[in-house]
């Protein structure tokens, strides 16, 4: 139980201020401090793990921008969590988007499972994820696990964008954010080295942005690889973006944020042009949360309740996220969610 | 108001008529009722027989008079934030009844907000017309919950000019322990409102309060003055007010606090200085502008460095420092308590070199941070919460920085509440008859006494086996 150990040595820096709950996506939804921050700090350190609100975080890592004692919140939840059968059986499909295709198709058929009946409901039709190389590429574009079975188009056309100006080889894969999340440390480990092996030293652009900020963290998991998020290459090298005239809000994935990754999405639409009508708070969580949304159908429901009304408020359909994991909750709120890559 | 009924129906299965009333996803117990033991007070934590989380004033209400006709002592809690353990389930036999979930806002109409105790003192502004603010805000603002601050009277840094809560509270509505739910306040005669406020839920829960709002000022400036010696900078807070000045804010910080600031994620660029002086001044701007001069004016003639932000982001850099004061202490240490006794201005200069003897007394060590205006001291005391002997020190210690206010003429508690914290100094500041009269109150509105008991009055020490628990409730002339 190392592990253990590790979550409850983290946890006492916490002071049970409670500057984390209000923050709290799931705290919001119940009002409960089962479901807190400062809640699940408590029970980590009772050595209480099978409290519900354990398995209930979203894991979107607000509450550590919100402490001021600076408790590793997330490193606390990944250590402490213990997956279970379905939560290690969802990380296998998500590693193989070929797999997480087959298994969303039978999702469809209607399989009798209870997280298939929530994949059916939630994830558009499946598409065979598409493959490509261009011979002796310099760039890797990395679209993550649900890209390339979901959002196809988008994965083609950031494709399509990048190789005017590069070599591109294009690997649908999983980051591991899941796995770490959910207390697949481990793996998580192997995934990373595995997608650094892939990369061979090459830059990668990472399509899906939470992704992105996760791989940029792989230096302290011991695995070197240089990422971009998709619109930060795009700011840092100038690429040329071509004049819209669109009107639309902005999502701001919650590991995005924490990266900073954000900041290059808006100036990228600023650059082209685009109206962009904000939202009150345009980081409130969306309730996707990796496999939260398929492993929580009531919660990510109630999540996504609140998020549906700050973004009606904006009076926009047409909401940019960079993650597609948000873009399904944003699908399912009843929005349009594009990517960055879907207006080249 | 009078309630005659007193507990004597026997319910047979608490927990099932509670979770009829709330349904069952909003009962917590076992081992996670736990979470809702404790509070901002690090130094006790309790645990909760049960917890029901009413989703609307109905159920609230209904809750109330269940527990209460079941003889089952009760606790209401809000978010979680006091400094005085005031929500903790001291005995275990508590059932704790969140109101977090009573977090609408009702109205909001001129100068008067109507809002459920569950919302947070933040979003009360929100909710309020551009042109308007809720004033009171304690540096936990961000998640502190209306109800809690009702019952904690809770203040902030805007006290010198605008009050505390029991300024901006026009109206409350009550739920009392025998289910019925009274309007008190708004009249200037016989105000049950006032009653409430700082009762730390001894004598109801509160299920909605009329906010007063305050117009927006036009201008807020800030002054820092840092100084070389704690004596001058205590000096200048008395002097801005011989200036004909009525600051908004008046906030000091030591050494102490500030290098614990500057080191935490509020790292806020503070000069080198023995000790510092926030002064925030608003209202029109001619006048503002007149004020800033003031009291750059006072600072220099004491020997003080002045510094005035020229733009909003330092402005809220220096803030963000102060109002990071608190939490930040976890840099130093996972626990620290801190009281608020207060004292005469004219006083504070005395009071702090006090301060400093006892610490180095105990061998601990102690940060001001501070509302220097009203004299509301904030002793910061860090322990370690894995050595019973570094949290008698600093228990013992603190104690001793109450008792050396009450000596230069101060009380032992301003805005925090006296919960299980102060409760011990309640013999000491008081008179047997004042006491009398306070235990009638309490005794018209909770017969039993089972609205959260041992908080604030208490006839005898409550019997948990805690050591701690035993030491807080030692009267001071029991001790040794």
């Amino acid at each position: 139980m190392a592990d253990l150990k590790l979550a409850q040595q983290l946890s006492l820096k916490c002071v049970h201020c409670g500057f984390c709950l209000e923050v709290c996506p799931t705290y919001r939804a119940t009002r409960s401090e089962v479901h807190s921050p400062r809640g699940r700090i408590a029970a980590v350190v009772s050595g209480a793990l099978t409290s519900s609100g354990i398995e209930t975080c979203v894991y979107c890592r607000k509450c550590e921008e919100a402490c001021p004692s600076g408790v590793e919140f997330g490193e606390i939840m990944s250590a402490a969590r213990r997956p279970s059968l379905e939560q290690i059986m969802v990380h296998r499909i998500l590693e193989d988007p070929l797999r997480l295709y087959n298994a969303a198709r039978l999702a469809k058929m209607g399989l009798p499972l209870q997280v298939a009946r929530r994949v059916a409901q939630i994830t558009p039709e499946p598409t065979l994820p598409p493959e490509y190389s261009d011979p002796d590429p310099e760039l890797i574009l990395f679209a993550g696990c649900i890209a390339p079975v979901f959002f196809t188009s988008t994965v083609l056309r950031a494709l399509g964008f990048l190789r005017q100006r590069y070599r591109v080889r294009l690997i649908n894969a999983c980051c591991g954010l899941a796995h770490y999340a959910e207390g697949e440390r481990e793996r998580a480990l192997t995934v990373a080295q595995r997608l650094g092996d892939a990369a061979q030293g090459k830059p990668i652009v990472s399509l899906p942005s939470n992704c992105s900020s996760h791989m940029k963290a792989f230096r302290q998991l011991g695995v070197e690889v240089e990422v971009y998020d998709f619109p930060e290459f795009v700011e840092l090298m100038r690429l040329p973006l071509p004049k819209k005239q669109l009107g639309l809000t902005v999502h701001e994935p919650c590991h995005a944020r924490l990266a900073g990754l954000n900041r290059y999405v808006h100036s990228a639409l600023e650059r082209m042009g685009v109206q962009v009508v904000e939202m009150a708070d345009p980081t409130l969580e969306c309730g996707a949360g990796g496999g939260y949304i398929f492993e929580q159908p009531e919660l990510s429901d109630e999540i996504m309740e609140a998020k549906k009304k700050e973004v009606a408020a904006t009076g926009c359909d047409t909401v940019v996220s960079t993650n597609f994991a948000c873009s399904l909750a944003l699908m399912r709120m009843g929005f349009t969610p594009i990517h960055l890559a879907d207006l080249l | 108001m009078f309630i005659w009924n007193s507990c004597d129906v026997v319910v047979v299965d608490v927990r099932r008529e509670v979770e009829e009333i709330v349904g069952a996803r909003w009962v917590v117990e076992g081992e996670d009722a736990a979470l809702f033991g404790f509070d901002a007070f690090t130094a006790v934590k309790g645990r909760p027989r049960l917890v029901a989380l009413p989703a609307d004033e109905e159920q609230t209400v209904r809750l109330i008079a269940l527990l209460y006709r079941s003889c089952t002592p009760m606790v209401f809690r809000g978010s979680g934030t006091s400094l005085s353990g005031s929500t903790v389930a001291l005995t275990g036999e508590e059932v704790v009844v969140s109101l977090t979930r009573l977090n609408r806002v009702y109205s909001c109409e001129g100068l008067e907000i109507e809002v459920g105790p569950g919302l947070a003192n933040v979003l009360v502004t929100r909710h309020a017309p551009h042109d308007l603010f809720y004033a009171p805000d304690p540096s936990s603002y961000t998640v502190c919950s209306i109800g809690g601050n009702v019952s904690h009277d809770s203040g902030g840094i805007h006290v010198p000019k605008y009050g505390s809560t029991f300024n901006s509270v026009v109206k409350l509505r009550v739920a009392l322990c025998d289910g019925s739910v009274e309007d008190v306040g708004g009249t200037p005669y016989f105000n049950g409102a006032n009653i409430f406020v700082g009762s730390e839920g001894s004598l109801g829960a509160v299920l909605r309060a009329t906010l007063r709002l305050h117009p927006r000022p036009e201008t807020s400036r800030t002054v820092l003055g840092a100084f070389q010696d704690v004596a001058s900078t205590a000096r200048a807070v008395s002097a801005v007010y011989e200036e004909g000045v009525i600051p908004a804010a008046v906030e000091m910080m030591d050494r102490n606090s500030i290098d614990v600031v500057e080191k935490s994620r509020y790292k806020a660029g503070y000069p080198d200085c023995a000790a510092l002086l926030l002064v925030e001044c608003d209202g029109y701007t001619p006048q503002v502008e007149e004020e800033v001069r003031r009291v750059r004016l006072v600072f220099e003639r004491l020997g003080g460095k002045v510094m005035v932000p020229e733009n909003p982001a330092e402005n809220s850099r220096l803030w963000l420092g102060r109002k990071g004061a608190f939490p930040a202490m976890g840099v130093v240490s996972p626990a620290y308590l801190t009281l608020d006794s207060i004292v005469p201005r004219t006083e504070l200069a005395s009071v702090l070199e006090e301060v400093g003897r006892i610490a180095e007394r105990y061998g601990v060590m102690v940060a001001n941070v501070f509302h220097a205006a009203d004299g509301n001291l904030h002793p910061l005391i860090p322990y370690n919460p894995e050595s019973p002997k570094s949290l008698e020190n600093a228990l013992r210690a603190g104690w001793e920085i109450v008792e050396a206010s009450m000596k230069r003429g101060g009380v032992p508690s301003g805005e925090h509440g006296v919960g299980i914290e102060k409760a011990r100094f309640m013999h000491q500041y008081y008179s047997q008859s004042e006491l009398e009269v306070l235990w009638r109150i309490k005794r018209a509105f909770d017969p039993d006494r089972l609205l959260n008991p041992y908080k604030m009055l208490y006839e005898n020490p409550p019997e948990t086996g805690d050591r701690v628990v035993s030491l807080l409730y030692t009267k001071p002339w029991e001790a040794e």
